[in-house]
């Protein structure tokens, strides 16, 4: 609960409830227990009596809302509460029927008390039909994994590679960061190199590899396999950041690539989010290749997986009964669709208005409220319930359990073109903020809102990762799916930089705001400023560039 | 709750005010539940901040809307005559290497279509052979080998026919319209 408020977990109480709970504790809300029912949509309500409904103790009235008394059990109106509270003294706590919520009479107002949610929620678990979860097994084997020294690049300090000092880079334009470098286009390859550039300025993937954890020399001993994508990567990032500004080209990389990734070895545009899974999965390989080691993915230690992945949860929740299956899947990015609720619909066709004008305006944490919300599987698509042994109607909702190091979110512009049978982009505006806070979009904000929003532990909240996140790098697209140009804008030490292949330029930051994003990639924030004031200091390296104008491929 | 059918118009407005008064009843309790669950929300600090975020949206729309604006500098339209370290780059890539697979000097900007033959990928490397032993059985079988290539190379899709037709490796790029980023 590190970046929660405290409010949340410690609402103040108003003086009639501190007094209340001085006197009984939480023995009121334990003999409430047997009356409250647990609804499957994760709500709970006061069920006095089997066949009656509750009626006013004052006025006989049914309409309302109706409070329950604490202490005696008396029923009143919203009308008549306060009278309750001057016939009997000390009254003053009652609970809202419907919903099953802390009242106060005196003040007329809705208080809220730890020790009665936790109630609630004792009762809701209760009464919900139990699922044989591997969640609360997984969570429990996450936190293990914690306690035994975590699992993260230690990043205060790298080690220092045999080689290369501390040098500072002495020539003229170093008024610029290190690591700003263009890249030249080998044919159609902005693909690769806007991708590159981001994954360049990665502040944890910058620091391993510029650290030399992974280089030819170390590599050439475990494997005798030429072909390492790592070893490539490495030549990128010493080349980059030597300090020489010319363009470089990323030959050695392409060609490794395409060895790599055969289906994807082809002169023609390309998908940049394609060419990153491929390339993360190619560091993927390579490191577990060199462990002898075959874990999956959601326990991998490669770099790839230690800086990018991160957890997905998926609850199924059978509508009928409220039981609910959890399974939770790793990811290495999140593709998000776009949220178009907020985009006008033009009169004449079925399609929403074209961004540019301003009739649509999809944000990013739209399309993430949009990616956590319960969607409601239809008719056609019924699951098996465990419970209710049948196919019953469901609902899913996707939420994140654990963030990675780097988040990078992925907008899927395009869609199929139902006239047209093909797919064709979508060019909307999509608003992306600089700066993310990931706390609504986490598992326990997920569930915890599923279930009212309810103050009670949950596995994921002893997390120490923190979930605010800065923005460092964009990828752009403009044109079509056939055709277009892919740029990248970098964000160091608050300027931000265009990269669009050989050219670096500096731009005005409602440039960026302005693009349209395909791309983005954020790092925690620490991370993010920490990142920026190393680069003052980061050894320039002494390797020439990767690839030496001779032949062969070293 | 009966009501006694006392005519049709009594019955159906003491209907229609009993219907009217249960949705009423209905619309009140949905109410008061979102304004029950906003102040938990409120309450325990769990809301967003909105000023915040529609401060960004502001900033957005400002931003586009400067972009758009014509009379400004080609910044985005990335007109730019230097980078920032003062260097000029032509289109085409002009740095010049070795290839690592079969040791020619390759311009940087032509690097991967070479790569692309040169490793035997893609389709163009592919359909080089094909179209090469189609075009020879067409010249044999028909008289008029002219006309055919003259349609080929007329037309824009197939401008990458045309190229594998030639067959000549070092000047295969005129699809440049595509190939240009």
């Amino acid at each position: 609960m590190s970046t929660r408020k405290p409010s949340y977990a410690n609402p103040k109480p108003c003086n009639h409830l501190s007094a209340y709970k001085l006197k009984y504790g939480s023995s009121g809300y334990k003999s409430l227990q047997k009356s409250l029912k647990s609804a499957p949509n994760g709500r709970t309500s006061v069920r006095i009596h089997e066949t009656k409904i509750p009626r006013c103790s004052f006025c006989n009235g049914f309409e309302g809302r109706l409070y329950i008394c604490l202490i005696c059990s008396s029923v009143s109106c919203s009308n008549h509460a306060v009278l309750h509270t001057q016939l009997e003294i000390g009254h003053d706590l009652a609970v809202d029927v419907q919903r099953a919520e802390l009242f106060c009479c005196a003040c007329s107002d809705q208080v809220y008390d730890p020790d009665f949610d936790k109630s609630v929620m004792a009762k809701h678990m209760l009464d919900l039909p139990c699922s044989t979860n591997s969640a609360d097994s997984i969570g429990e084997r996450l936190c293990e994994r914690k306690r035994l020294g975590g699992s993260g690049v230690v990043l205060s300090e790298f080690k220092k590679p045999e080689k290369s000092g501390f040098v500072r880079d002495h020539r003229a334009k170093s008024c610029y960061p290190l690591g700003l470098r263009g890249l030249n286009n080998l044919g159609n390859t902005c693909f690769m190199n806007s991708v590159l550039q981001a994954l360049l300025h990665a502040p944890p993937l910058r620091n391993y590899f510029l650290s030399d954890r992974h280089s030819r020399r170390t590599c050439r001993k475990r494997t005798a396999n030429r072909l390492c994508l790592p070893c490539e990567l490495h030549g990128v990032y010493s080349a980059v950041y030597s300090g020489d500004w010319t363009p470089y080209s990323p030959a050695q990389l392409l060609y490794s690539w395409w060895q790599h990734s055969e289906n994807l070895a082809s002169y023609e545009q390309q998908d940049a989010h394609e060419f990153f899974i491929s390339v993360l999965d190619g560091i993927h390989e390579k490191e577990t290749k060199a462990r002898n080691h075959t874990k999956d993915s959601g326990d991998c230690q490669c770099i790839a997986h230690r800086v990018f992945s991160g957890l997905l949860r998926s609850d199924v929740t059978c509508m009928t009964c409220g039981f609910t299956s959890t399974t939770y899947d790793p990811c290495l990015d999140i593709s998000l669709n776009l949220d178009t609720s907020r985009c006008s619909w033009s009169d004449a066709s079925n399609k929403p208005a074209k961004a540019n004008g301003s009739s649509c305006s999809s944000t990013l944490l739209g399309c993430l409220d949009l990616f956590t919300k319960p969607e409601k599987l239809g008719s056609d698509q019924k699951l098996y319930c465990q419970n209710c042994q049948e196919l019953r109607d469901s609902s899913k909702q996707m939420s994140i359990r654990k963030l990675p190091m780097v988040l990078c979110l992925h907008i899927k512009r395009f869609e199929h073109s139902l006239v047209r049978k093909m797919m064709r982009k979508i060019d909307s505006y999509l608003h992306f903020p600089f700066s993310l806070d990931m706390t609504p979009y986490l598992s326990s904000s997920i569930v915890r809102n599923r279930f009212g929003n309810r103050i009670f532990a949950f596995e994921g909240d002893e997390s120490e990762m923190s979930t605010e996140f800065e923005i460092f790098a964009v990828v752009t697209h403009s044109g079509t799916l056939d055709s277009g140009h892919y740029v990248t804008y970098l964000r160091i030490q608050d300027q931000w930089y265009k990269c669009d292949n050989a050219w670096i330029n500096e731009v005005d930051e409602g440039i960026v705001r302005a693009s349209q994003c395909y791309m983005m990639f954020y790092v925690h924030k620490t991370l993010y400023y920490k990142a920026n004031i190393d680069l003052r200091h980061l050894p320039v390296s002494t390797q020439k560039e990767a690839f030496q104008r001779m032949a062969g491929c070293c | 709750m009966s009501v006694p059918n006392e005519g049709n118009d009594m019955s159906s407005s003491s209907d229609a005010q009993l219907s009217s008064h249960v949705f009423g009843d209905l619309l009140d309790s949905i109410i008061v539940d979102v304004a029950s669950e906003c102040h938990r929300i409120a309450k325990l600090g769990l809301d967003r901040n909105f000023e915040e975020e529609e401060e960004e949206l502001r900033l957005s729309a400002q931003a586009r809307v400067r972009v758009a604006d014509p009379s400004n500098s080609g910044e985005a339209n990335s007109k730019y005559v230097v980078d920032i370290f003062g260097q000029n780059h032509p289109s085409v890539a002009s740095e010049v290497f070795e290839c690592m697979n079969c040791g020619r000097s390759i311009v940087a900007g032509r690097f991967a279509p070479h790569l692309e033959k040169c490793m035997g990928k893609g389709r163009k490397a592919r359909l080089k052979v094909t179209r090469s032993s189609t075009a020879a059985q067409t010249r044999n079988s028909r008289g008029n080998s002219a006309s055919t290539y003259s349609t080929y190379s007329n037309s824009n899709s197939t401008s990458r026919l045309s190229n594998g037709a030639s067959g000549v490796a070092g000047e295969e790029y005129s699809n440049g319209a595509l190939e240009e980023p």
